[in-house]
């Protein structure tokens, strides 16, 4: 190993030194510096891919076009029948759509948001959202559709956020089973060869005996996630050697996410 | 220089590119990365500074978009992915001989190994960090797949960046020796 290489080494070795030395602050501070630094990539990079998407959806071979143009014409003659009884009601359901507006009746402050990026990495669920401080979001602050929990902010940049994913196993929420008095602690699975993973509702009595098809919502312990918020529905349930275990497939589709709204208080 | 610089540009637009490569799902969610390959051709084709140069702005950006500060703790302190890839980007160094001789083979097989040993130090030490280590399918799959991925795209993107090698005139380039 010649001088040059040695000095490289010296240096290196100090550099690394310095940021493995790094807390949790400091961590976040250069997390929120470099996302912000990268956002316009990440922007554009979402346009294209969404531009991509449409194109390749909208591509069909000549075959699919055939046996779609048949069905089509069924469908059509069958449609014109009910259209007409139709027009009044789809007014009136316009209408309640309008009134329904999620951002309109929730009981939160909420600030719309929309996925940027997602998770780059194998062993953590992360996505990107286009929104930040200047939006007076702060990390800790739960994010949501209008189906449920989608998970909470971790690193806040200007303009961009990092969202921690229910689905990461670092992502715990304090949960209930509807029509039960069970409790839990809800997280993501470590590694899952699913795209959409099953989370695991832990510590139920053994007792529990919960039955596929319960819904369940979030309890308000912990000061993150406020009660009351649509988690998922139970998909089985296992008693373990020291408590009971249910699955819970999510309300929300973590993997194709486009629109969230982060909660950033009470209304 | 100006290859090592056109390097550390193609090493950043391939981290951006992870961003928008959804996981194979065929293949149990493993995922695409085009970081280690550039690396690791780096190690190859650039004398030891740079390659250490190289392999710490990989491992920042690796780490920035990894990291995850939780309340008052992170899970993986930034500096561990710089340390990963200069660990493994001085083995591949170590092995610039055989690429000097011509034996890319070599460095293709071994660039889809440190690719899999960066992932499986990295579910090493969340495994210790959350206190239980298990080894599932998937988890094998997430960590293999990758490098078997690494393995198969090594022979042209190890081309590709050889021509621009020699295209931008890097002065570190093996010249082929006279008994070949």
């Amino acid at each position: 190993m010649n001088r040059s290489s040695i000095i490289a080494l010296g240096i290196f070795a100090a550099i690394l030194a310095y940021f493995l030395s790094f807390g949790a602050d400091s961590t976040r501070k250069l997390q929120a510096g470099f996302y912000s630094l990268i956002s316009p990539f990440l922007k554009s990079g979402s346009g294209i891919q969404k531009q991509i998407t449409s194109v390749r959806t909208g591509l069909q071979t000549l075959e699919e076009v055939e046996r779609d143009n048949a069905s089509l014409k069924v469908e059509n003659r069958s449609l014109k029948a009910t259209n007409q009884a139709l027009r009044d009601v789809e007014q009136e359901v316009n209408r309640l759509r309008r009134a329904l507006e999620y951002k309109e009746r929730s009981i939160f402050r909420l600030v719309p948001a929309e996925i940027v990026a997602r998770d780059s990495s194998t062993w953590w669920r992360t996505a990107t959202i286009n929104r930040g401080k200047n939006d007076h979001i702060e990390s800790d602050m739960p994010v949501v559709t209008d189906q449920g929990v989608v998970g909470k902010t971790t690193t806040v940049g200007e303009n961009i956020t990092i969202v921690l994913l229910l689905s990461d196993e670092n992502c715990k929420v304090a949960a209930s089973v509807e029509g039960t008095r069970e409790q839990g602690i809800i997280q993501g699975e470590r590694v899952s060869g699913s795209v959409t993973p099953l989370l695991d509702l832990n510590f139920l009595s053994k007792q529990a005996n919960i039955e596929p098809g319960r819904k369940t919502y979030t309890t308000g312990v912990g000061g993150v996630f406020p009660s009351g918020l649509l988690i998922g529905t139970v998909q089985s349930f296992r008693v373990r050697e020291l408590d009971g275990q249910a699955r819970i497939a999510p309300a929300v589709d973590l993997s194709h996410l486009e629109d969230v709204f982060v909660v950033t208080g009470r209304k | 220089m100006i290859f090592f610089i056109i390097l550390l540009v193609l090493t950043f637009l391939a981290q951006m590119a992870e961003f928008f490569l959804p996981p194979l799902e065929w293949m149990y969610n493993a995922r695409i990365y085009l970081v280690p390959l550039i690396v690791f051709y780096g190690a190859m084709a650039l004398p030891f500074p740079l390659v250490l140069m190289q392999a710490f702005f990989a491992g920042l950006l690796l780490d920035m978009v990894t990291v995850q500060a939780l309340g008052p703790r992170v899970e993986i302190s930034v500096g561990w992915s710089i340390l990963l890839y200069a660990v493994l980007a001085a083995i591949m160094h170590g092995l610039r001989p055989l690429f000097i001789r011509g034996r890319w083979e070599v460095h293709c097989i071994m660039s889809g190994l440190c690719t899999s040993a960066i992932l499986l130090s990295q579910y090493l030490m969340i495994a210790f960090r959350r206190g239980s280590l298990v080894f599932t399918r998937e988890a094998w799959w997430q960590i293999g797949g990758p490098g078997v991925i690494a393995m198969l795209m090594a022979p042209l993107a190890f081309w590709i960046l050889h021509s621009l090698g020699r295209l931008t005139a890097n002065p570190y380039l093996p010249e082929p020796e006279p008994y070949e």
